[in-house]
């Protein structure tokens, strides 16, 4: 069976100026596939190409290697000399290569550990390979295990839990108290780009009404629009945060806006309902003693920062128990694929077999229709049958051993025999059982007349 | 000595007081055991023990109630005394997280409210039984409905306990620890089911309260002894509490704390007749 190639570049070998020359267009993808196995020795082709990544997952043709052309041809595709890029690119064969794709589908070898991007952009590229119709059966099965392998890393260990990034830490924190932020009410203040993608994020996970205010009230109007919220003055700010259950602050202030004042006033207007204020400005727009009321939990950007740390530092926690799952996915996929080599051979032995015992089988049925048997002659007649199958299926294996020149190839053949059929010679049997000495294919000799 | 060596019979042999624990309640009790350990270990970091530990939760539920089911069978009814009573209770603790559970991931919760439950169990069945005086059907429902109700409490108060210790976490801004990595049931809705099962045990508890004020004034029993006040506080605390809701808008750390405050002396009632008893 045809080995598995990876060849490609990554953020651990090149920064983003370098990969981003090397990156290809979603829509060229399916072009580029089909001309790299129309002029390369390769069987079957993937590319995925990401921020982060531009790799070609392949099969090469029958015993070349591919890993070169596919280095110059990625090189030249892009308009770049291959020696410009040899030291960026990287390339793994065989039993690397399946480890490479298992880990990145894993996310184990992603910029931010455990990320989900990457497992749905493979798949993704998976997809453009199949209709390109440049993957084949080896390249479909090394995915499939991959995406079964991630599936199995995001179930059995923590390398995707916590929020990696600031905005989806302010989402995680919102649904601690909240648990589902469908239906809440969010409230921007201020019209910083920290907030909008904030915000952005929170109304992906459900939040249904969001109000933005900002002292410039065209500004307010433009974030409204872009995030299709509603533009409020900002005269009201303490009515919309009675209103408000999560508060995403992010002005230019330079003192702070949120204060303990106004936070008297609005927790009593809510009643204590919970509301979560999310501070990512510097200076901060909240002033930290607003925490100290009941159902005020406050975040700034420090805070932010330190669960960002702490969940990443969990993540790589994970990646250890993670990269053993991804090991014994591998060598267990090794295997599957060697074993996937000797099939036809299983299936020949299997059919001679069966045909050997069939003829004789019928043979023996034949013999015994002509006349009838007592039950001793049929136990007889059985016998013989079995011990003629047991000789027929003998006489090639063994004669081509006793025809073996060279000692050491015969001993070397005997120890597979060994093995194969769990046998342990002695001298005593060689000795003692003369049918050793010769096997012949028809003995004994069958008796028509039973 | 036959297994029900400790059986007590009363009148004429119709009803006993107490039997030996079961095969179904050491497998409970390893169950029990075996759930708490895979809940730490899921709070370390091993995830996949997490349907192990759940499995664990379900097979001791179901041992638990096995156990009560063949008592039941033995003539022992599970609120026929308060050492029965606190086995029955650490049956609806466990049923009330195995229902949440199926919702929200309760595993630092888990840990704190099976070994709990475990001690419940264990201190029902492994204590003295001690002595038996006939109970009238008044006596009986007013401890069946008061074991229902300090169940419900019990639950309302493991809900406000997980909700304070995460509260406190997410409010100190505690990211390394337990209660902030184990990212829990929202603090919402802990205190909104706190809330709901106050709301239901809250009458069931009145009216047995109201039944035992009448028992005691039939036994003719002093009522100025520790427990009556102490039930009353009970009563009180959750009778407070669903007024602020209403009134003021009580929820949150300050609700939190009135409920256990309320289940703490239920918890010491429930102790004072465990150890009169043991001592009778």
């Amino acid at each position: 069976m045809s080995e598995l190639f990876v060849v490609g570049i990554s953020w651990r070998t090149a920064p983003v100026a370098v990969r981003e020359k090397l990156a290809f267009r979603e829509e060229e993808l399916a072009s580029v596939l089909q001309e790299m196995r129309a002029t390369l020795p390769v069987a079957e082709a993937l590319l995925v190409s990401t921020c982060n990544r531009v790799e070609v997952y392949g099969v090469a043709k029958a015993g070349i290697d591919a890993t070169g052309p596919v280095r110059k041809f990625l090189a030249e595709s892009r308009g770049l000399q291959p020696t410009a890029v040899a030291d960026v690119l990287y390339d793994h064969t065989g039993s690397q290569a399946i480890r490479h794709v298992f880990s990145v589908a894993s996310a184990l070898d992603s910029l931010v550990l455990g990320e989900a991007q990457i497992l749905g952009q493979l798949k993704e590229a998976y997809g453009v390979a199949g209709a390109a119709g440049t993957s084949g059966p080896t390249l479909s099965r090394a995915l499939e295990r991959a995406f079964g392998v991630a599936k199995r890393v995001r179930t059995e260990t923590a390398i995707a839990r916590g929020a990696a990034n600031v905005s989806t830490v302010s989402v995680d924190l919102a649904a601690r108290v909240f648990g589902s932020l469908a239906g809440k009410s969010v409230l921007v203040v201020g019209a910083g780009k920290m907030s909008t993608l904030a915000a952005r994020h929170l109304r992906t996970q459900g939040a249904t009404h969001i109000v933005v205010t900002n002292r410039s009230p065209e500004k307010a109007e433009r974030l409204a629009e872009e995030i299709d919220g509603i533009a409020k003055p900002w005269a009201d700010l303490e009515k919309h945060l009675a209103e408000a259950d999560v508060v995403i602050s992010s002005t230019g202030a330079r003192e702070p806006i949120l204060t303990k004042d106004v936070f008297k006033r609005v927790t009593k207007a809510r009643r204590w309902r919970p509301i979560v204020v999310i501070d990512i400005a510097v200076p901060r727009d909240a002033d930290p003693k607003v925490a100290d009321f009941d159902g005020v939990y406050l975040f700034d950007i420090d805070d932010l920062e330190k669960v960002v740390a702490a969940n990443l530092a969990e993540r790589a926690k994970a990646a250890e128990h993670a990269s053993k799952i991804v090991e014994h996915e591998a060598t267990q996929f090794e295997q599957w694929m060697r074993s996937q080599g000797v099939v036809p051979t299983i299936r020949a032995l299997r059919d001679k077999f069966a045909a050997i015992a069939d003829a004789e089988v019928q043979k023996t049925l034949d013999a015994m229709a002509r006349k009838e048997h007592t039950p001793a002659q049929q136990r007889e007649a059985i016998q013989r049958l079995v011990q003629l199958v047991v000789n027929k299926l003998l006489h090639q294996p063994t004669a081509a051993l006793r025809e073996i020149g060279s000692v050491d190839e015969a001993t070397l053949r005997a120890e597979v025999l060994c093995e194969l059929f769990g046998l342990e010679p002695t001298e005593t049997a060689r000795a003692s059982d003369p049918t050793l000495e010769s096997v012949p294919e028809s003995s004994p000799e069958r008796q028509p007349e039973t | 000595m036959n297994s029900l060596s400790d059986v007590v019979l009363i009148a004429g042999g119709q009803r006993v007081l107490s039997v030996a624990p079961s095969p179904a309640f050491w497998i409970a009790v390893v169950a029990y055991t075996a759930a708490s350990a895979a809940l730490l270990f899921v709070l370390g970091g091993h995830e996949r023990a997490r349907r192990w530990a759940l499995g664990l939760v379900v097979l001791a539920f179901v041992a638990h109630g096995a156990d009560i089911g063949l008592r039941g069978v033995a003539h022992v009814h599970p609120a026929q005394s308060v050492r029965e009573a606190l086995g029955f209770m650490a049956f609806i603790i466990t049923g009330g997280y195995l229902v949440a559970s199926a919702r929200y991931r309760l595993t630092l919760g888990g840990a704190v409210v099976l070994p709990v439950a475990l001690v419940l169990l264990v201190v029902a069945r492994l204590s003295p039984a001690g002595e038996q005086t006939d109970m009238i059907a008044l006596g009986r429902i007013h401890i069946s409905l008061a074991t229902v109700g300090v169940g419900i409490f019990a639950l309302a108060a493991a809900l406000s306990a997980i909700y304070l210790v995460e509260e406190r976490a997410l409010k100190k801004k505690r990211f390394d620890t337990l209660a902030f990595k184990d990212k829990g049931a929202p603090l919402d809705a802990l205190d909104r089911w706190s809330n709901r099962l106050i709301w239901v045990g809250f009458p069931i508890f009145t009216v047995a309260l109201v039944l035992g004020a009448i028992w005691v004034s039939k036994l003719g029993e002093d009522l100025t002894r520790i427990e009556y006040p102490l039930a009353a506080v009970t009563w009180f605390a959750y009778a407070t509490l669903i007024i602020a809701r209403a009134a003021y808008g009580w929820r949150g750390r300050r609700a939190a704390r009135l409920t256990l405050i309320g289940f703490a002396a239920a918890l010491a009632v429930l102790a004072i007749y465990l150890v009169r008893r043991m001592v009778a």
